[in-house]
């Protein structure tokens, strides 16, 4: 590689660091680990820059990382990607449950972080880098679906499926609805 | 999930184009449940947008990423602290790093990138690293958030995405203007139950009528939020290359514009839990989705009833090893013509 594009890596991808390594962490849940996973992402990006066609780097890195986060799980803890996601409906199905009503909208609103983290982390995978793309790094359905390689439509049904598992943890405790 | 939740996550997430974000605030005004729904959902994005952990950068890992890559990495976190989200911590990362000029102009500087500083070099004069990422976007929380305000809205954003769109321009656009007019004048067609009952429905499998159902979700899915199509091209050897290699099957693909059915594109979609390809064509101002799989183990030829279902037809049938089913509100008559010529009765 030519001192030449070391300095377009430079300036197009390590930008965007600090989202990598959010991604990176919540994939993998540790803070050693993010890192190790955000090395590895980082040399496959400086490997295959030049295939790298211009536009915006970010997605184009989040799925470098995804990719390396979902290897680096898959030698180490595979059984955290090998979720079927019929297996995931029959968890959801209990998230159906009752129409919210105003207070527990309040409540939910009132969740503190501690909370609010801890519902995130509990996701099955799947959901969770769904739900982090789109609230912590607002990027469009379109961007998701490129960096989790998967059709719009799946973007959209487990956007929804995640937000309904992160109410039900966050509603409050209530008759017939346990939490 | 039901339709009522693709509005309001849509709707939230600013993927809804004006007409369809007009119809949902007429049923917002007109639906308690649906506001309930609503106003949980928005307090959930509210909660998880400002008290979500957005983690920082560990001290180190950007002067580690520099010895690794062989590259500077001064402009590797976000420039203005990270705002609100960041932890105090963040800030400290700021103290450690290498000089962006010296480092990538010339190696012999890393051996000194030990406590430099983490200046924003929004003019260095060697290379524009600073100014580049700028340019480029996405640079901080906030320049993120401010990109992202209703003024950047769906279909703005995403005409500026390039091939997602080219469907749009010239005449094709007429097709997208025509789903507007769908959304605004019948959003009631995409509620459960409301438009088109169970009328149609007669002997069909379990099976058949489930896969059914969810291919007028996806369909709904690719209307509502505008993004039917994925590879946008009439030319069925620019379209099947691109399903092929991104499916682990090769669906036949073929334009009907002759025969009064034009192939728009394609996009990848998933029913029964398996990616199916999806093509998508048009037919007067009518948007169909052929969605074409292998053919399951055990199905039968295809009861060929066609389905009413949520307002939208539907047709399924079995073909040479592969599973048809088409989705529009086109009528069943002219949807019928279009699996003939797809997937003759008999042949094969």
């Amino acid at each position: 590689m030519t001192d030449d594009s070391h300095q377009r890596f430079a300036a197009a991808v390590l930008p965007h660091l600090g989202a990598a390594y959010n991604l990176a962490r919540w994939l993998v849940r540790d803070a050693h680990d993010a890192q190790d996973v955000v090395q590895d992402a980082m040399l496959r990006a400086l490997r295959h820059f030049d295939g790298f066609r211009g536009g915006d780097p970010r997605p184009w890195l989040l799925a470098i990382v995804r990719n390396a986060a979902f290897a680096w799980l898959g030698a180490r803890r595979p059984g955290e990607i090998q979720l079927a996601e019929h297996e995931l409906d029959a968890a959801l199905a209990e998230a159906m449950d009752g129409a919210p009503s105003d207070p527990e909208a309040l409540a939910i609103g009132r969740a503190d972080r501690r909370q609010i983290d801890a519902a995130i982390a509990a996701l099955p995978i799947v959901f969770r880098e769904t739900i982090v793309l789109r609230e912590l790094e607002e990027l469009p359905y379109r961007d998701i679906a490129r960096i989790t390689d998967v059709p719009i439509g799946t973007v959209m049904s487990r956007l929804s499926r995640a937000r309904s598992l992160l109410a039900r943890t966050l509603r409050p405790e209530v008759a017939g609805n346990p939490t | 999930m039901n339709d009522d939740d693709l509005w309001i996550d849509a709707a939230l997430d600013d993927e809804l184009d004006a007409a369809a974000s007009l119809a949902f605030q007429r049923r917002l005004e007109n639906e308690p449940a649906l506001k309930g729904a609503w106003d949980e959902r928005r307090a959930l994005r509210g909660a998880l947008r400002a008290r979500a952990t957005y983690h920082p950068v560990p001290t180190g890992l950007a002067a580690r990423l520099s010895e690794v890559l062989g590259v500077s990495t001064a402009v590797a976190a976000t420039p203005d602290g990270g705002g609100a989200r960041m932890d105090p911590g963040a800030g400290a990362d700021a103290d450690v790093d290498v000089d962006v000029d010296a480092d990538v102009d010339a190696d012999v500087d890393r051996s000194a990138d030990a406590g430099v500083d983490f200046t924003w070099r929004a003019n260095g004069d060697k290379i524009d690293v600073g100014s580049a990422a700028h340019d480029g976007g996405g640079m901080s929380q906030g320049d993120r958030r401010q990109r992202r305000r209703p003024g950047a809205g769906a279909r703005s954003r995403f005409a500026a995405g390039g091939a997602w769109r080219p469907w749009m321009h010239g005449a094709i656009g007429a097709v997208a203007a025509s789903l507007a007019t769908l959304l605004v004048v019948d959003p009631a067609a995409l509620r459960p139950g409301v438009a088109g009952g169970s009328a149609g429905l007669r002997a069909v499998s379990a099976a058949e009528s489930a896969e059914a159902a969810e291919a007028v979700s996806a369909h709904t899915r690719a209307l509502l939020v505008d993004h039917p199509i994925e590879v946008a091209s009439s030319d069925q050897h620019t379209v099947r290359p691109w399903l092929s290699a991104r499916l682990n099957f090769v669906p036949p693909v073929v334009d009907l514009a002759p025969q009064g059915y034009a192939l728009l594109g394609a996009r990848r979609d998933v029913l029964s839990g398996e990616t199916s390809a999806a093509l998508v064509y048009r037919h007067g101002a009518h948007v169909i989705s052929v969605f074409v799989r292998p053919a399951p183990a055990g199905r039968p030829a295809g009861s060929d009833t066609p389905l009413v279902i949520r307002g939208f037809n539907v047709i399924q049938r079995t073909q040479g090893g592969m599973a048809f089913c088409l989705v529009s509100d086109l009528n069943p008559r002219e949807l019928a013509a279009l699996a003939d010529l797809l997937a003759p009765p008999g042949g094969r």
